[in-house]
């Protein structure tokens, strides 16, 4: 049986980001991509589940970047059976959630999985909608902010992480969508001498789309966010230190 | 002479003695030919003669522990003189031929097996008094070791000791009893002329009847030695001579490409070895020599060099027969050492260097983690964000690329860009010097330095890369390719006549590794050109410095690339007063940061730098500067110094700062750069 991950990528904040004159986009030619963090997880979750029952791993993603194969060879490298990647004109655009699960449907059916795992979160997506929004097009149940899961007796039991250092486990009828925090265990290395063999004698396969509607939220204005001020650390004893934070929070009109 | 029954039954032994024997080392050929590759044979008539004679002054084992390779020396001379005497002894109890009150040849022969037997049973008992007595031969309590190991090392050595003190001792005796048939002392035979004292009296009977004993005992002995003699570790006798002759001509420093069996790399179990390292396992004489030398073993953690190859000639033993035909082995992680072992490697290769037999056990540790990282075995997490970093980024520091050259924007002059304009010499800068935020102040001096005496030189900017070598000797293969590519890519853009570099690292994998990449440059470490640039006056000490220091060698400078010369010249050409550690040059101790160590978690145990520094504050409260060469010593000493609590008394400090007090560069005050360790 099959299990389907959903992988996405996002500009590597650790390089240098660069506005475009337009003001409305990310210098693109300045920007690197990197898988987001939490699909990364959700590859290793969706490995480690695989392991442990004999499913085969199906990398999908939507080819925004141009650059998507990488991810996709890497990930085929780590263990996953087959690489899907969707392919269109989205040249310069970055696709909203919606917009993006709508374009996903149509291949997560054709494939027929018993479970679809992705990152909880993106840097374009940092409210979490892709796992729901998957889960209500296709009609399954679903769980978000999974820190470990379990194919068994025909459903997948999964962990999610509430606040307060509580867990709670659900259980699911299969088929379901996990949106993933965090696998079991970190993502696995995978030496580049495998990525560079899966690149020669691996292929990824392609399912052109015909993009229709609104694809992305139209940008008004990009902007680094404003250098908030310098924090102030509280020195002195106790009671100098109260003294001190309640006439800060007079002064902000909090008392 | 001996009866015609004992003529026959000598013989029908030794034939069934010699069958046994053939069959045992045929299986251990065939076992050693499993291993991957094949000995260049040719390198057999180039060396046996050079290597015979090193073997003969016994030059290997000299090197460390010269009492106990005194004893050994009197053990060696007397065994191979004994070629001669068994084969005369042997002559005497078919033929009747005797040397016995000769003069001449035959009296000169007499008297050098006379006093060799005295020796061999001197230095035999020595040894097992050592051995026995004080046992010196312990592991660590971590150390993996197979169950019939732990038994049997003390009882081969029981073994062969016992074998050797009978062997030469029956013969010792068995020639006093013959002077004293002869009723007379013979000159040439001083020590057993004493002994025949002992049988003086004896009836002519009981004299023959000794006489047959003994030769008994001398000769008969070996036949029944023979067969145990391929699983002893007597066989060193053979094995070692072959290793040091077959030894492939490879700079220490350079890797060879992990072996591949059905597209697994690197070596998971035995057969995946080379030959040669199975053939370690053969030459090892459990002398522990390499175990005294790790870095490892010295801080508590569970690699031995000696166990590993220990276990592998143990477990061969004891399989002999299925290896050889073919049956595969358990993992070495089962049978030689264990995965923690494998980790703690810092590549140093103390292990290498000291070895009497020419054993390599650094490149099985190197081989299993290949295997290892090649099967997505799970790394420590340090490690791994290090590679990520490294595939990614080029460093381990998960810095962007474009950083690499930030340090250079703080220098009052501008650095040239060798890939836009042509350069005397190619500063190779490497990762730490450029990204740790503690060593870019040395790098800026280095910068300095270079100006101040007028170098032609440049650098690669962004399109630098770590040079893979720490990243080879982790076992990711792949991504050191990787960086090669990419950093040959870089070197092709710029011209330039040699390269000079910071780090040692980078300095062995350019000059060692490379060549092997069709990269053949001129190679310097920035010590190299300094010591130059001070003594042929182009930079000028305006003030002489007087501190005593200490210079430690960074392994991959002093044992891998023997650079040991240069930066004394500079400590000297500054007026310091070098006290050298006991352990310097080649002989150097390691850091810890090695191998791919540096990104590893220590998990809170000694680190061998805190050693280190200790070693160095022995040499006396008024030493000053604690010296290095090389930036990841830098970083590793600065902690350790801090964590050993030596951090008011001992300043670590890097030989191109020291350089920078003595000649004054522009822009700098002396204070400014005789600021300590800490970065401002
Ligand atoms: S290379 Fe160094 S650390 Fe590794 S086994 Fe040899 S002596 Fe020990
Ligand atoms: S490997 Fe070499 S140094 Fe180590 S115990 Fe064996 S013979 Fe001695």
């Amino acid at each position: 049986m099959t299990i389907v991950v959903v992988m996405e990528q996002v500009p590597d904040v650790v390089e240098e980001l660069v506005i475009a004159p337009s003001g409305t986009d990310l210098d693109r030619d300045a920007v690197s991509y990197v898988i987001n963090e939490y699909d990364d997880h959700a590859l290793e979750e969706a490995l480690l589940l695989a392991e442990a029952t004999g499913d085969e791993v199906v990398a999908v993603g939507i080819d925004t970047t141009g650059e998507l194969d990488q991810a996709l060879y890497t990930a085929l490298a780590k263990g996953a059976r087959r690489a899907i990647k969707v392919t269109g004109d989205f040249e310069g655009a970055w696709l909203s959630t919606r917009a993006a699960a709508q374009l996903l449907v149509p291949v997560i059916k054709e494939l027929d999985p018993r479970l679809v795992l992705t990152g909880v979160q993106a840097p374009d997506d940092l409210d979490g909608q892709l796992a729901p929004t998957l889960s209500a097009l296709l009609g399954w149940p679903h769980a978000s902010v999974v820190i470990s899961s379990e194919i068994a007796d025909g459903v997948v039991r999964a962990r999610k992480e509430l606040w307060a250092g509580i867990t709670m486990t659900l259980e699911l009828e299969l088929p379901a969508v996990l949106g993933v925090q965090a696998a079991r265990q970190a993502p696995r290395y995978v030496p580049i001498s495998r990525v560079r063999q899966v690149m020669r004698e691996a292929s990824i396969e392609t399912r052109e789309v015909e993009p229709v509607g609104d694809l992305a939220p139209s940008l008004m204005r990009l902007r680094f966010p404003a250098e908030t001020s310098q924090a102030e650390m509280l020195t002195g004893n106790a009671s100098e230190i109260a003294d001190r934070l309640i006439e800060l929070l007079r002064a902000r009109g909090l008392l | 002479m001996l009866t015609t029954s004992e003529r026959i039954a000598f013989v029908l032994i030794a034939l069934a003695s010699l069958l046994l024997t053939a069959h045992g080392v045929s299986r251990i050929v065939r076992a050693i030919a499993r291993g991957q590759g094949r000995p260049t044979w040719g390198l057999f008539f180039r060396r046996v003669i050079p290597v015979s004679l090193d073997i003969l002054l016994q030059r290997p084992i000299f090197r460390t522990r010269p009492l106990v390779s005194a004893l050994h020396a009197g053990v060696f001379f007397a065994f191979v003189f004994y070629g001669l005497v068994n084969i005369l002894d042997l002559a005497e109890g078919f033929t009747g031929f005797s040397t016995l009150h000769r003069g001449g040849i035959a009296a000169l022969y007499n008297l050098i097996a006379d006093l060799l037997s005295v020796a061999a049973l001197v230095g035999m008992v020595g040894l097992l008094v050592r051995r026995f007595g004080l046992r010196p031969f312990r592991f660590n309590e971590r150390v993996f070791l197979l169950p019939s190991v732990r038994f049997g090392i003390s009882r081969d050595s029981a073994i062969v000791g016992g074998f050797i003190l009978l062997h030469v001792g029956s013969r010792w005796v068995g020639q006093a009893v013959r002077i004293a048939e002869s009723e007379r002392a013979d000159w040439s035979q001083p020590t057993a002329s004493l002994v025949a004292a002992l049988f003086h009296g004896w009836s002519e009977a009981a004299l023959t009847t000794a006489s047959h004993v003994t030769w008994w005992l001398a000769l008969g002995l070996i036949l029944a030695f023979l067969p145990y003699f391929p699983y002893s570790k007597h066989i060193h006798l053979f094995m070692a001579p072959l290793n040091l002759i077959l030894r492939e001509e490879r700079p220490l420093g350079q890797l060879e490409p992990p072996t591949s069996s059905n597209g697994a790399l690197g070596a998971e179990r035995l057969e995946q070895l080379r030959w040669y390292q199975l053939l370690d396992g053969y030459a090892c004489i459990m002398c522990n020599r390499c175990q005294d030398v790790c870095p490892a073993h010295g801080t508590g953690r569970a690699l031995s060099p000696a166990a590993l190859e220990i276990n592998k000639r143990y477990y061969l033993n004891r399989n002999l027969g299925a290896f050889a035909g073919g049956a595969t082995s358990p993992p070495l992680l089962e049978i030689a050492t264990t995965k923690e072992a494998v980790w703690s490697c810092t590549t140093c290769a103390a292990c290498v260097r000291i070895c009497p037999v020419g054993n390599r056990p650094m490149l099985d540790l190197i081989d299993i983690r290949r295997a290892l990282v090649n099967q997505g075995d799970p790394l420590d997490p340090n490690l791994q964000a290090a590679l990520e970093s490294l595939a990614r980024y080029g460093n381990s520091f998960g810095k962007p690329a474009r950083q690499r050259a930030r340090w250079t924007k703080e220098l009052p002059f501008p650095i040239k860009d060798a890939r836009k304009e042509p350069v005397e010499y190619l500063w190779f800068v490497g990762d730490f010097a450029s990204f740790d935020p503690r060593m870019q102040e040395n790098t800026k001096i280095v910068a300095q330095l270079f100006h101040a005496a007028e170098l032609d030189f440049g650098i690669l900017y962004e399109d630098e890369r770590n040079t893979g070598n720490d990243v080879r000797r982790v076992g990711e293969e792949g991504l050191f390719e990787m960086l090669v590519e990419q950093n040959l890519a870089a070197l092709e853009k710029a011209q330039f006549r040699a390269i000079v570099t910071t780090d040692p690292h980078s300095y062995n994998a350019l000059r060692n590794e490379y060549p092997a990449y069709g990269f053949q440059v001129p190679v310097y470490h920035y010590t190299e050109l300094l010591a130059d640039l001070l003594e042929r006056g182009r930079l000028r000490v305006q003030q002489p410095l007087t501190a005593a220091v200490t210079y430690h060698d960074p392994c991959y400078l002093g044992r891998y690339n023997r650079i040991t010369a240069a930066p004394r010249r500079i400590l000297h050409a500054l007026g310091l007063e070098l006290r050298e550690m006991p352990r310097h040059g080649e002989n150097t101790y390691c850091c810890g940061a090695g191998g791919g160590r540096i990104w590893m978690d220590s998990g809170g145990q000694e680190r061998p730098s805190e050693q280190r520094i200790r070693e160095a504050v022995a040499l006396g409260e008024d030493l000053r500067y604690f010296v290095v060469a090389c930036p990841k010593d830098m970083a590793m000493y600065s902690d350790a110094v801090k964590t050993t609590g030596y951090e008011a008394q001992l300043t670590v400090i890097d030989v191109a700062r020291l350089v920078a007090m003595a000649v004054g560069i522009n822009g700098l005050e002396r204070e400014s750069i005789s600021v300590t360790t800490e970065a401002p």
